[in-house]
């Protein structure tokens, strides 16, 4: 009973933040918003017995990735968005299609996993564990993971780095 | 378990609710008669120049764009790390490998100047 | 006990909200959080599936998708940086040609 209480209270919250999300105009406040939904998040993470990725979820997402989003956005300055023809062409079409698409899946989705339910903490997903997993099932992905990053490094540090500065001249 | 993670909602509801009534007690107790000088932001005693919302620009932006990457590869080094017995030379050879990938990037950012204070 | 179709159902509507900011939001960097959300709601769908199915391999793509995730931010909002320093704009119905 506890369980279906934060769930649906945690639910709630992230559900308002998401909704919060696309009222705001201002991009700063979209990305406080962001910030509640990852946070709760990581709590129904925690109820699945997620421990781990309930901490990287608060670590990475709110703590490093919204940390990014906000710098930027005090970087650029950006200010409230203007609605334009394209916007409301996209909410004329786009909503109602989203909403179809969404009865159809959520539909889908009840119908196949039918009424099996799932107890608080179901599945430990310690760091222990999640490291045997890692080094032993998915050793190859992990590997393939740096490559991933180096090129987000060098494409980030490539795009962001001012063109007239003498970065690049320093190459020695 | 998440059972185990009470105490620390039992603290974050605590916070929550700490903060407000004690700021709305200090609110309630204090005298409060405000005046222009008593409202102006202090700056060591000399009046402010300027207003505090000015913009100023941000140069290390790449040093935050490097962070989240970073960031992310120490979510690796931590299962590795609790593990780090049971996994034996093979867990360190293979951790080293993903480490040396990074290390490259590392290097050639820094030979590149990005983390120079413009 | 919960049943695991509610966090679908939640990992749905999380999707379908970044869907609809996707279309609706004319900033670039608001555009971006919405597909930010989109991730969010798709990795708590592999979180439930894997406490459904008991396979711990659920839980480990999450981390992967979150590393894509924090590239994916680091080079894309260095190219929103980019894009800004060209057009000194950030809505995107200005940024409608391939080169200035």
């Amino acid at each position: 009973m506890t369980h279906l209480i934060i769930f649906l209270f945690f639910g709630a919250l992230c559900l308002a933040g998401a909704v919060n999300l696309l009222v705001q105009r201002h991009p700063i406040n979209s990305a406080l918003s962001l910030v509640v939904v990852m946070g709760s998040l990581a709590v129904e993470y925690l109820l699945l017995g997620a421990e781990f990725v309930a901490a990287v979820q608060v670590i990475v997402y709110a703590g490093a990735v919204m940390v990014l989003f906000v710098f930027v956005i005090m970087l650029l300055n950006a200010g409230e968005e203007v609605r334009t023809k394209g916007s409301r062409v996209a909410m004329l079409f786009g909503i109602p299609g989203m909403l179809v698409g969404s009865a159809l899946v959520g539909w889908v989705l009840i119908e196949r996993t039918g009424s099996q339910t799932v107890a608080a903490g179901a599945l430990p997903g310690a760091p222990r564990t999640i490291g045997w997993l890692l080094f032993h099932n998915f050793l190859l992905p992990f590997e393939v993971t740096s490559i991933l990053v180096l090129i987000a490094i060098m494409g980030a540090v490539v795009l962001a780095s001012h063109p007239d500065t003498d970065s690049g001249k320093k190459k020695s | 378990m998440p059972q185990n993670y009470v105490p620390i909602f039992i603290f974050i509801a605590f916070i929550g609710i700490l903060i407000p009534v004690t700021l709305l007690a200090a609110k309630l107790v204090r005298p409060d008669n405000p005046s222009k000088s008593k409202l102006m932001p202090y700056e060591c005693g000399i009046d402010p120049v300027d207003s505090s919302r000015g913009r100023y620009t941000v140069r290390y932006y790449i040093v935050a764009i490097l962070f989240v990457v970073f960031d992310v590869e120490t979510i690796f080094l931590f299962p590795w790390a609790v593990q780090f017995k049971a996994l034996g030379v093979f867990g360190l050879i293979e951790m080293l490998i993903f480490l040396l990938i990074l290390v490259v990037g590392y290097i050639w950012i820094w030979k590149k100047g990005a983390l120079e204070w413009v | 006990m919960v049943p695991i179709s509610y966090y679908l159902v939640l990992s749905g509507i999380l999707f379908a909200c970044g869907v609809t900011g996707f279309l609706i939001k004319r900033n670039i960097i608001s555009i971006f959080m919405s597909i930010e959300l989109m991730l969010n709601g798709v990795n708590l769908s592999f979180v439930a599936f894997a406490a459904q199915w008991h396979a711990l391999s659920g839980q480990i793509f999450v981390f992967f998708v979150m590393v894509v995730a924090a590239a994916e931010a680091a080079v894309g909002l260095a190219i929103i940086i980019a894009v800004y320093r060209t057009r000194e704009t950030l809505n995107i119905d200005q940024v409608d040609l391939l080169k200035l």
